[in-house]
């Protein structure tokens, strides 16, 4: 057989849509430009002030474009399922069952053993109303938490409206910000993955010389200055903190030799969060992201190489926290911009679809099932049905995690999802 | 501060991208008045590097069918050929002013290739700015409402007599003609009425009238009501007091200065009253705004590298790799044909990150080592860095500068790496 080259993304037309492609795109911006951090300004003030012991901090991880929620959450005693999409579908014994109709991708043990753990609530059908499947208008619905009306501010980014002003309530990792941490009165930081390369020799000393402010420098000049200034200016106080090796995840295997999917950006993403937060970051909110799961050709592998990095990611970080004290305050959401169809396409994937699951994970987490099966004999034009609305989700977040009233924030939202601990 | 040359290297790097070998110290003998005017000369055309040819490749093949790949190669290309050619323009153009002109009402009309996808349309849009860039405000407009582009980008074709969709209609009035809180949410809706009809080929950006989605009823928009046809509505919407204020408000804002407002009364917008745009330069060339030393602007990413490539004679095409070139670019956060938003680009400090400081200094590295610097290699070396000032059209060098330059002089690479990542570069003084 000929394999045929990934087909680009359906409505980005240069290539599958990334994390970046959909922010640059949004139409969602910061009011004022987002404060770009250095992890040396996050450390310093995880030194000054951290954050109190027993603060519940949120972990929101964006899976960009589109998680086949079907070969996630399976339900893998269905005989509608296997004809839908018989290549690609897997065999029941080789997942790992939740219950008796329902089973998780092979590749997710990690979330498996926290479900055993009962620290995974499990979403089912989430949506927004009227789907529209395009990644553009989905995932600016699913940030903005504002199906009706477009809104220019992220529900993250309204919730910061409500605290105090401080740029360190909620970063993302990465160097844009994506728009659910868009404010009106303050947005988050963005956190540049992989931190700034520092001029080195002779061009490193005339840049150290450039970085200095000059008595004829007017204030946009000497902005210019304090920007080169603080691409060499780590302070003594916070090499320490990122030289130092990332928490131990004491209660997991020791891998030893490479592993399938290697280390990946979301685990690096995960990495520096455990690190600040281990700190004390006084940071309420993180965000991070994987891209890739808009699986159109050639999906399962595919799609359980991302999963599985999901999965370990998430559980490495978790474990990561035991040490600092701190993992019984995390609380990690799970989401991607819609599901998938339920039949196959042509070409062993699937295409745009509605619903999918949402992943709570966490000490503060009671576990199991939350919202109904989208049954897959009353598809909705060939579509999952929406069971459970995503704001029901954010509104038991903002209450139950950061600790505020969801009714402004989400236009007078009355659905909740009683999946979290008060 | 010689405030002559500061007012000669603001009307290079402002209403231009900077000048080349030679202009600068040419102007500085030709003096203030005489730049001016040169500036202001009209454009005897509005392009001056022969674009690509950019064809209709029509709808997007089934996945995984034959065609798919081709189109998909053809699609990249196209889009790459786009992007080159401005750059290109931006670095050949004479007539500065008109090319500057075009750049600033792509940001105005922020546009993104990323949700049209298709190069052709916005090839298109381009031409549009490039013919109106300096004419009237009016016309514009309303040929910016055909824009298949523009369309596309907000929606157009969702808004029909049925289900309309305001997308449009609030950007024609906030962003586009009159600025926030000038309308009401009652003109907003009563905008997108007289809007309603249209639709648009994806692909080859073309507008077609559809009677059925049309809203023949009568709508009131700021006052005025009636049947009205989109050309009579936004003629209508551009004939307010508030459109030629917005518009001078803007040219302030991306000209002159973002951190102080435009000066009430300012001549620029009884200049406007015909609505005609060169008219509004003018004014503001001919006004004490440019020599005031205070109104410093930070080069945005594309200033900034045109600027760099004029100075040292490089074709952005002709660079080894275009997709390094983006790749800089992108990670200065400034791809033309690819604004953030529709509210345009950021200005001034959002430019100014750590990150940013050590892409330039990558970027200038990768660049420099591609120009001929033979004739900076020529001058003595204490002598180059005020070569690099008339070169480069810089005001002065600060101590600071003097400074860090004296370490690199004897390498012609490294001191101009240096030159164009100092605050005198990075920033128009």
């Amino acid at each position: 057989m000929i394999e045929l080259p990934r087909v680009p993304g359906q409505e980005l037309g240069m290539s599958t849509v990334t994390r970046r492609q959909f922010l640059k795109y949004s139409g969602v911006v910061a009011a004022a430009a987002a404060p770009m951090l250095t992890v040396d300004q996050i450390a310093a003030a995880a030194i000054t002030r951290p954050l109190p012991l027993g603060t519940p901090i949120l972990v929101v991880v964006t899976l960009y474009g589109g998680n086949d929620g079907l070969n996630t959450v399976i339900p893998f005693k269905d005989s509608a399922y296997y004809s839908a999409r018989p290549d690609l579908t897997y065999k029941p014994e080789t997942l790992l069952p939740l219950s008796s109709d329902l089973a998780l991708n092979a590749s997710m043990t990690g979330i498996k053993s926290l479900w055993d753990a009962n620290k995974v609530a499990i979403v089912r059908g989430v949506g927004y109303p009227k789907p529209d499947r395009s990644h553009f208008s989905s995932m600016s619905i699913w940030q903005t938490g504002s199906p009706a009306a477009h809104l220019n501010t992220g529900w993250l980014g309204r919730w910061l409206d409500t605290q105090a002003t401080d740029p360190m309530t909620a970063i993302s990792l990465g160097s844009v910000l994506p728009p659910l941490l868009v404010g009106a009165k303050q947005s988050g930081s963005a956190l540049p993955l992989g931190g700034l390369a520092i001029p080195q020799g002779v061009i490193g000393t005339a840049c150290q010389r450039l970085s200095v402010a000059s008595p004829s420098d007017d204030p946009l000049m000497a902005a210019a200055a304090t920007s080169m200034r603080n691409l060499f200016n780590v302070s003594g106080n916070v090499q320490p903190i990122l030289a130092k090796p990332a928490p131990a995840a004491e209660d997991l295997p020791t891998v030893s030799g490479g592993n399938a999917g290697g280390d990946t950006n979301l685990s690096q993403q995960l990495n520096v969060v455990a690190k600040l937060i281990a700190a004390g970051a006084p940071t309420r909110a993180w965000s991070v992201s994987l891209g890739g799961f808009d699986t159109h050709a050639n999906e399962a592998n595919a799609q359980a190489l991302l999963l599985g990095t999901v999965s370990k990611s998430i559980t490495t970080f978790l474990s990561q926290m035991k040490a600092s004290g701190r993992s019984k305050d995390i609380t990690v959401l799970v989401y991607s911009e819609f599901g998938r169809r339920v039949k196959a396409n042509g070409s062993e994937g699937t295409d745009h679809g509605t619903s999918g699951p949402v992943f709570l994970i966490g000490d503060r987490v009671t576990g199991g099932f939350y919202g109904d099966q989208p049954s897959l004999s009353k598809l909705v034009d060939g579509d999952l049905a929406v069971t459970t609305d995503f704001r029901d989700i954010y509104s038991s977040v903002l209450e139950k995690v950061l600790g505020t009233p969801a009714e402004k924030i989400l236009n007078n939202w009355k659905g909740r999802v009683n999946a979290i601990k008060s | 501060m010689d405030l002559q040359r500061l007012e000669i290297a603001r009307l290079f790097h402002r209403t231009g991208f900077g000048p080349k070998p030679g202009e600068f110290a040419a102007a500085l003998s030709a003096g203030v008045t005489s730049t001016r005017s040169k500036v202001l000369s009209p454009p005897s055309r509005t392009s001056f590097v022969t674009p690509p040819v950019f064809t209709d490749l029509g709808p997007r093949p089934a996945p995984n069918s034959a065609d798919v790949v081709d189109f998909a190669q053809q699609l990249r290309y196209q889009n790459q050929q786009l992007f080159l050619w401005w750059l290109d323009e931006m670095v050949a153009s004479p007539h500065t002013l008109q090319e500057k002109m075009t750049w600033f009402w792509h940001g105005h009309w922020a546009t993104s290739i990323g949700k049209v996808n298709y190069a052709l349309p916005m090839f298109n849009q381009n031409v549009t700015m490039r013919k109106y860039a300096l004419g009237n405000f009016k016309d514009f407009a309303k040929a910016m409402f055909s824009d298949g582009a523009l369309q596309v980008w907000l929606d157009g074709q969702e808004n029909t007599a049925k289900a309309p969709n305001e997308n449009f209609s609030r950007e024609m009035m906030e962003l586009f003609t009159l600025g926030v809180n000038r309308y009401t949410e009652t003109d907003v809706k009563e905008l997108a009425r007289a809007f309603t009809g249209y639709q648009v080929s994806r692909s080859s950006g073309v507008l077609t009238f559809n009677t059925r989605r049309r809203d023949t009823g009568s709508v009131t928009v700021l006052g005025k009501s009636g049947a009205m046809s989109p050309e009579e509505v936004i003629d209508h919407l551009v004939s307010q007091e508030n459109s030629a204020l917005f518009i001078a408000e803007r040219i302030w804002y991306r000209f002159v200065s973002s951190q102080e407002p435009l000066p009430q009364n300012h001549p620029m917008i009884k200049a406007f009253a015909g609505r005609d745009i060169s008219a509004l330069m003018g004014s503001l060339i001919e006004s004490s705004a440019l020599s005031q030393q205070h109104y410093s602007m930070v080069k945005s990413p594309v200033e900034w590298f045109i600027g760099l490539c004029r100075a040292l004679t490089i074709t952005p095409s002709k660079l080894p790799s275009p997709t390094k070139l983006y790749g800089f670019l992108e990670k200065l956060s400034q791809v033309p044909f690819s604004p953030p938003n529709v509210g345009g680009w950021p200005v001034d400090q959002a430019w100014l990150s750590s990150a940013s400081a050590q892409y330039r200094v990558s970027f200038a590295t990768s660049l420099i080592a591609e120009a001929n610097l033979s004739e900076l290699a020529a001058v003595p070396t204490v002598r180059r860095p005020a070569y690099l000032a008339d070169l480069l059209g810089v005001v002065e060098w600060s101590t600071r500068t003097s400074y860090a330059m004296r370490g690199v002089r004897d390498n012609p690479q490294r001191l101009l790496v240096t030159a164009v990542c100092s605050p005198e570069y990075v920033v128009s003084q």
